[in-house]
């Protein structure tokens, strides 16, 4: 690759992660996620307190609220990827970047790099959170598994953000990509996976929560984290994918 | 292919915009029937039509935003997508703001100019240029539609660039902004460069441009100088009401 060409792709990234961190809206949205969050982990950490919840481990506990929690990284994807066409910005990036592919590449890029951190962070709150709260209570884990548990929570939130971005491109409107998604994860797939039992664990959504959740002992066809993250990654690609495609075809 | 002025000594880029046979049907409806004209540095062109008459359609195809049914849009031979630097070859203002609300007018620009590798001085520069200095911290929504046509003119100035390209670009300006832009678009032609606008209103164009095309249904009705368009007509807007209407003669 040419001095120039890295350049180039330097310079369009950095052009993205400018359009993200000066939206407002990007940032009510991560804002709003951290405080729901530490409120339903302070809810759930309350019914845990008493009994209600059994005798669920501190991590069970703070990420207990990741149901929920996912909708604002499904939001976060989709205002990336749908802000673009309010006031007619797409004009403006495409007469600037008109490398398609490239630009819309570089747009989830920036938005990963944003995303990693701001996950990490929300998901080792709940934790922690749960952590300050139970630490006379429950029972002790190890380090590492709280580590491994809570990085596995921040990659299934970016690849969540990462293919709601996706499906933001394709439908290019914020009302249906937002009625197309929350309608998926929180009424289709818990349907499906009633009816699809089989197959459930092939869905974006219930692969992804092995990346963060403990096995059940009573559950069988269960997947690794590893298996869990390949499912997750690959349906992201094949929409980010199908996004390209898509982008560099059609009028803008 | 790149065309070369071989009057000169040394060879000089001609910025020269080609517009060949476009046809674009949208739906089963032909938007544009075979538009071809071509717009000369050194000369403002006016390319002036009726709403609805395909003009937008063809300055998005020129910019890469669309894609033509067939026949071409080239800048110095090559489409858009394949400018090396296209914010310092091509500056384009189309209708609307080109920016997200929420954002501010600088932080707008900022991102245009870190995705071509400019300064932020040179954002500053454009801001005084056009006047928005004292307005460039505030939000796009906030703004006037006068202020709005000069964020989008701000940015199409951003990298100095050889042809600009205006969707009409007098649009919600009031006198003294007519004819700042007036004034404006001489000195850029006086110097060498490009200029490509477009416009449905005649009166505030005769004194601006040097060549006219006039398009109407999608089909170029005359192209030529000034003076030749007009005719024996009194004034320019005769002339334009004379070749759009219903049964105007063939292209002069």
């Amino acid at each position: 690759m040419s001095v120039s060409s890295r350049r180039k792709i330097t310079q369009i990234l950095g052009a993205e992660l400018d359009k993200l961190i000066t939206l407002p809206l990007i940032w009510f949205t991560i804002m709003g996620t951290f405080i729901i969050n530490l409120v339903l982990t302070r809810a759930f950490t309350s019914a845990g307190l008493q009994g209600a919840a059994g005798t669920q481990s501190i991590l069970n506990i703070g990420l207990a609220s990741m149901g929920y929690l996912q909708a604002g990284f499904i939001i976060l994807g989709i205002l990336a990827t749908c802000s673009e066409y309010t006031g007619g910005q797409i004009r403006t990036t495409l007469t600037t970047i008109p490398w398609r592919g490239f630009q819309l590449s570089a747009k989830h890029l920036a938005l990963a790099i944003i995303t990693i951190p701001v996950a990490f962070i929300i998901a080792a709150s709940g934790v922690l959170y749960a952590f300050i709260m139970m630490r006379d209570t429950a029972v002790v884990i190890e380090i590492d598994i709280m580590i491994k548990t809570i990085a596995g929570a921040t990659g299934y939130l970016t690849l969540t953000t990462l293919l709601s971005a996706a499906i933001g491109a394709l439908l290019r409107r914020t009302t249906p990509a937002l009625v197309v998604l929350l309608g998926y994860y929180f009424i289709v797939s818990p349907l499906l996976r009633d009816f699809l039992p089989s197959s459930k664990n092939y869905f974006p959504d219930t692969a992804g929560s092995y990346m963060y959740m403990p096995p059940s002992s009573d559950e069988i066809n269960v997947l690794t984290p590893m298996q869990g993250t390949g499912i997750s990654m690959l349906w992201t690609l094949i929409f980010i994918t199908v996004a390209i495609v898509f982008y560099r075809k059609r009028d803008a | 292919m790149l065309l070369y002025n071989e009057n000169h000594n040394r060879k000089e880029v001609l910025w020269l915009l080609t517009i060949n046979n476009l046809v674009k049907h949208r739906g089963k409806q032909e938007i544009l029937s075979g538009v071809s004209f071509k717009a000369r540095p050194g000369r403002v062109t006016g390319f002036l039509g009726p709403n609805g008459a395909g003009k937008s359609s063809t300055l998005r195809i020129l910019l890469g935003l669309d894609r033509a049914t067939s026949g071409s849009a080239l800048i110095n031979g090559v489409p858009f997508a394949e400018l090396q630097n296209p914010l310092a070859t091509v500056g384009a203002a189309l209708d609307g703001f080109g920016a997200h609300r929420m954002r501010t007018g600088r932080a707008h620009l900022r991102w245009i100019a870190r995705a071509a590798g400019l300064s932020r001085s040179r954002v500053e520069e454009v801001l005084e240029i056009v006047d928005l200095t004292k307005v460039a911290g505030k939000r796009v929504g906030n703004y006037s539609l006068g202020m709005g046509r000069r964020l989008g003119m701000a940015a199409a100035l951003l990298g100095d660039p050889k042809i600009l390209v205006l969707d009409e670009p007098v649009n919600g300006l009031d006198p003294e902004g007519i004819r700042w832009i007036r004034t404006f678009l001489r000195e850029r032609a006086a110097s060498g460069k490009t200029v490509l606008l477009s416009s449905h209103l005649m009166g505030e164009l005769a004194e601006t441009v040097d060549d006219v095309v006039i398009i109407n249904h999608g089909k170029v009705v005359a192209e030529g100088t000034l003076e030749e368009v007009i005719g024996n007509h009194a004034t320019l807007e005769e002339a334009f009401f004379a070749l759009t209407s219903e049964h105007a003669g063939d292209a002069v």
